[in-house]
């Protein structure tokens, strides 16, 4: 178990498997694995223990910026509260989806224009992304949106792809949009269980817009596990890697609303197949010359070997929620994260008529900023409470209390461990994209 | 690409020396090693996903 080891110089000593032990300094994720001797008793070299004298500090001081600091890089924007689906574990409520607000052009010209004015004089880019419930029902909003302020934000998209044409994946690719398409199964009868439409499901449409993205690499599939789709997570890799998608997601479902309970799937069979999943990517990237990741499987690997340059901030505490993305609906609330969404109390404001500074600085902001892994029992005595961060503060929040360890905890640890595994056998270059592993440089190495 | 050659093999040379691992990277990209949440956007032709 990740929070019974012993401690050795400030370090735990870690059993990961029959083969190798891992030292870990479980506030700033110093790691070092080490192979065990022939009785299988682990081994403690010197120069792990300087190493980690030489580098606690800053690393400890690295960690509480990455932590703590409350940088904005990402809006959500909810163009639309509706939906022309109906997936049984959304978190977004019916009423909303049936009759919520839809923003106008001149509405969203406005939020971006606010979101200009917060991120004046910031270096970085900032990222903008039109996300649920089905953004495309405001289409013409953001597509017109795109083109107007291609120059000041990098945008991004999450859709169920029905109403995808041809033209607007051309359009999309044309202004390099990062582009996420919700898929559950590689059989059209599993998908449309929970990916429905009037006319059935999405599948048809997701696969039909896959084939004319065509490779694009700012393409992912986002892939919600349930216990309908959970034992054909590896042959949804083989299918999407054959379509030359690039990146997916498996999506543990969240409880933010208690009818996702309905499709819970059983925690060790989730634990198993997305591993399963986990490896058949890493034998397809590195037998065809052609990659695929499992983007929450690399943040975790991230987690580990390069913590400070994670890209998914649900796996973290803090978490990004309200820190370093907040989401604002169609009708202008803005709340630290989607998964808030019809929450109580969650909102920071309308950005209609307040200010996205006066969001980041508003009480349930403040709130889910003050959730961390230290203040939740288990998580403060985890090894991997800095790696897996005990997601999702809004999941539990809705269940009256947020301080609480993540709902699969399980499932984290196991995938945490197998991913310290892989690192030991070296195969976690396999969990990037090329340019990606190359995009990293050396803090230091042993 | 030879820089990315040398990279590599840098980290494999690193591994086979000694049974122990120990590392810790950085994104190289931004001026802080921060890239936050860019799962969406940011897709540039030069651009780094995960």
């Amino acid at each position: 178990m990740p929070n019974s080891d012993d401690k050795m110089g400030g370090l735990a000593v870690h059993s990961i498997d029959k083969a190798n032990t891992a030292l870990i300094d479980a506030d700033n994720v110093f790691w070092a694995m080490t192979a065990k001797n022939a009785e299988g008793a682990p081994f403690i070299p010197r120069q792990v223990l300087s190493l980690y004298q030489k580098q606690k500090e800053s690393l400890d001081e690295e960690m509480r910026q990455f932590r703590f600091s409350a940088e904005l890089s990402a809006v959500y924007i909810d163009p639309t509260d509706r939906c022309n689906s109906n997936c049984p574990y959304c978190y977004v409520p019916a009423k909303m989806r049936k009759n919520g607000a839809q923003m106008t052009k001149e509405q969203l010209r406005q939020v971006l224009n606010k979101a200009l004015d917060y991120f004046a004089g910031k270096k970085r880019k900032p990222v903008i992304i039109f996300h649920a419930s089905e953004p495309l029902l405001a289409k013409d909003a953001v597509f017109s949106a795109i083109r107007e302020f291609k120059d000041k934000f990098s945008f991004g998209l999450q859709t169920n792809g029905l109403l995808l044409e041809k033209e607007d994946v051309e359009f999309l690719k044309e202004y390099r949009v990062g582009v996420g398409l919700s898929l559950d199964a590689p059989i059209r009868s599993l998908n449309n269980k929970t990916r429905p439409s009037a006319k059935g499901g999405n599948f048809d449409a997701v696969i039909r817009a896959i084939e004319w993205f065509d490779g694009y690499a700012g393409l992912n599939v986002i892939s919600t596990m349930t216990k309908f789709n959970i034992r054909s997570l590896d042959k949804l890799v083989r299918f999407l890697h054959a379509k030359k998608v690039p990146c997916v997601l498996f999506n543990p479902v969240r409880f933010t609303r208690k009818h996702s309970l309905k499709v819970k799937p059983d925690e060790q069979v989730m634990t198993k197949n997305f591993l399963k999943a986990v490896d058949t990517a890493i034998e397809l990237s590195q037998g065809s010359g052609r990659r695929i990741i499992v983007a929450n499987f690399s943040n975790v690997i991230l987690g580990i070997v390069a913590p400070e340059a994670r890209r998914m901030m649900c796996d973290i505490s803090p978490c990004g929620g309200g820190r370093c993305f907040l989401t604002v609906t169609a009708s202008g609330e803005m709340i630290p994260c989607g998964e808030f969404i019809g929450l109580k109390g969650s909102s920071g404001g309308n950005i209609f008529k307040t200010g996205i500074k006066e969001a980041m600085e508003s009480a349930p902001f403040q709130k889910i900023r003050s959730r961390f892994v230290e203040k939740i029992a288990e998580c403060d005595i985890c090894l991997y409470r800095n790696i897996c961060g005990s997601p999702c503060p809004a999941e539990l929040d809705s269940t009256g209390n947020m301080f609480q360890k993540a709902v699969f905890c399980e499932f984290y640890k196991a995938i945490i461990k197998y991913a310290f595994k892989l690192i030991a056998e070296g195969k976690e270059k396999y969990c990037f994209r090329e340019e990606g592993w190359d995009n990293l440089v050396y803090n230091y190495q042993l | 690409m030879p820089k990315r050659e040398e990279k590599r093999s840098v980290k494999t040379e690193a591994k086979e020396k000694t049974n122990t691992v120990a590392y810790r990277l950085k994104c190289a990209k931004t001026a802080n090693g921060l890239s936050h949440f860019v799962m969406y956007g940011d897709v540039s032709k030069k651009k780094t996903l995960l």
